[in-house]
């Protein structure tokens, strides 16, 4: 299994494509939001050093707060996504792709603990690298998922020009590969697209940029411009 | 049919249920403003069904990435949409704090009274023992700690505090929180490595708490280390037995998960011992609101101490023996 795309059957009865983020961008995030922790501490504790010992109370109240609360907090109100997360263009779902709860958030942090162990997130590692879905020990538990955030795909509509059906058949699959050069060719470089145009020569039945506008034509003429 | 007639016929659609996501999407913003938009809310799902199935159909009639992605895109935010978990009301905390959260504990009672064993045995042991064999305690602590133990309960103090050599009544509220809670949640996580770190944490704890109590006992430092205790113990121990009791059941589940998959067993595990530890945190919270206000004044006559102590006890047990007995709810059920 190459493909780390989870799948997932909604009620609907579609897939949901969840493209499951491994351990290194992961780590990356967590690296940031520990950074970003580290300097809140670092500015609470300079101002409730101001208060005294009621401040040295307080600085470890939010000791607590930002080591316990702040990935669950973050993860249920911020759409699954600490700063961090953020950063790296992750977000933590529930199994079934629906937004984390409250409940699976606590658990899966709760169990960090596990994961941490015997230190520098060891365990956490191995079940990550061990699992087809990425997921830590904690995940698992709680039934959630990392994904990375889709990008857009930069697919431009194919240019209109002339249309001209193929000379033979085509398959399904040969179909969409024609469709999807009419789509992605207009990004390449005129060299790269008489290249992937040559390779179809066949179908073609020229070579250079005259294929590439025959091949243009094909893909205008399966979109169904006519 | 053909992709660009089937973008056509549908664009406007799809147009549509965009801009509904766009301006209704935050449920916060659209409780406040009015729907002026093309489709009403209550349309939505059946809009979102009928996106999901042109989806289908083009990803079955494999048109290009420019319309599923598209499709996916939109369909995928509705989805998180529609799912989205429902906003916690405060009512809801309430009631589970109340019902629901006695109610699963006493769903796990045999968890729950495994855990008050291997923390109570060795506290018992450990305290009777000393009793007999006081020399026991330098096989358990090093001097330094002693000599702190032993200068925290000094009943000829003439410090005002109990059991604390500094710190203001704040500084260690905050030391409480973050020591206490944090040792709770950790005896639940520990036990995903199959109960045995729970079974540690429980034990180790029960020796060292055991073995400090029996000490003080033992050298006539008895009084000031009873008053001290006696107001937060009944919420401090009970959650630290309840906190063991949950990471059992989640140990159990890994090594027996019964007729589930185990990873299935682990979640509901797990879900349960999320929800336990919200109860935890929250009685720990309150034994270090006492720990720090209450329990350390050394003004307040014992016998104050020890009734409060008393009805404190008597709450809690009580709290968890009879809390949401009377309502219909199903602690498994969720």
């Amino acid at each position: 299994m190459l493909d780390t795309y989870r799948e997932v059957v909604t009620p609907e009865g579609v897939a949901l494509h969840l493209p499951v983020a491994g351990p290194v961008p992961r780590a990356v995030a967590w690296g940031i939001d520990l950074a970003i922790r580290l300097g809140i501490l670092m500015l609470v504790g300079a101002v409730l050093a101001l208060l005294g010992a009621a401040g040295e109370g307080l600085y470890l109240i939010s000791l607590f707060l930002i080591f316990w609360a702040y990935p669950i907090l973050f993860e249920v109100l911020w759409d699954g996504q600490t700063p961090g997360k953020k950063a790296m263009s992750l977000r933590v779902v529930n199994g079934d792709g629906a937004p984390v709860g409250w409940l699976p958030a606590i658990t899966r942090n709760l169990l960090r603990t596990v994961d941490m162990l015997p230190f520098g997130y060891a365990a956490g590692l191995i079940a990550c690298l061990a699992d087809p879905h990425a997921r830590r020990l904690g995940d698992m538990v709680a039934g959630t998922l990392v994904v990375h955030n889709e990008r857009e795909r930069d697919a431009a509509a194919a240019p209109v020009n002339a249309v001209l059906a193929p000379s033979a058949g085509l398959q399904p699959a040969e179909q969409a590969a024609v469709v999807a050069f009419g789509e992605r060719a207009p990004l390449l470089t005129p060299a790269r697209q008489e290249e992937l145009a040559n390779i179809v020569e066949p179908l073609t039945g020229s070579r250079g940029q005259s294929g590439v506008l025959r091949l243009y034509g094909m893909a205008n003429w399966l979109l169904g411009r006519r | 049919m053909r992709q660009e007639q089937f973008v056509a016929r549908h664009q406007h659609e799809w147009q549509q249920f965009e801009h509904w996501l766009e301006t209704r999407g935050n449920a916060r913003q659209a409780l406040a403003e009015r729907n002026t938009g093309e489709i009403g809310d209550e349309d939505i799902p059946a809009r979102y069904r009928r996106l999901c199935q042109q989806l289908a159909l083009a990803r079955k009639r494999g048109y290009s990435p420019v319309v599923t992605a598209r499709l996916q895109a939109l369909m995928q935010r509705g989805h998180n949409l529609l799912y989205r978990t429902p906003t916690p009301r405060w009512q809801r905390a309430v009631e589970f704090l109340l019902a629901d959260f006695p109610r699963l504990v006493r769903s796990e009672a045999g968890c729950m009274w495994a855990a008050l064993a291997l923390f109570a045995v060795p506290l018992v042991t450990m305290f009777v023992l000393l009793q007999f064999y006081p020399e026991l305690i330098h096989g358990l602590m090093s001097p330094q700690e002693l000599a702190q133990l032993e200068r925290m309960y000094d009943p000829a103090s003439d410090s005002n505090k109990l059991g604390r050599e500094s710190g203001t009544d704040w500084a260690m509220f905050g030391h409480y929180i973050m020591n206490n809670i944090s040792i709770g949640l950790r005896t639940f996580a520990s036990g995903l490595l199959a109960g045995v770190g729970t079974i540690l944490v429980l034990i180790l704890n029960g020796v060292g708490i055991g073995a400090a109590f029996g000490h003080l006992q033992q050298i006539g430092s008895g009084d000031p280390l009873w008053r001290f205790v006696a107001g937060h113990a009944p919420f401090e121990l009970t959650a630290i037995v309840l906190a063991g009791g949950a990471g059992l059941r989640l140990g159990f589940n890994l090594i027996a998960p019964g007729r589930r998959r185990r990873i299935d067993a682990l979640v509901a595990g797990g879900l349960k011992g999320a929800k336990l530890c919200l109860g935890i945190a929250f009685m720990l919270l309150v034994a270090a609101f006492i720990e720090a206000f209450w329990s350390s004044t050394q003004s307040i006559p014992a016998s104050i101490k020890f009734t409060v102590s008393g009805v404190l006890w008597t709450l809690v047990l009580l709290w968890l023996w009879r809390g949401g007995r009377n309502q219909a709810g199903d602690a498994d059920a969720s």
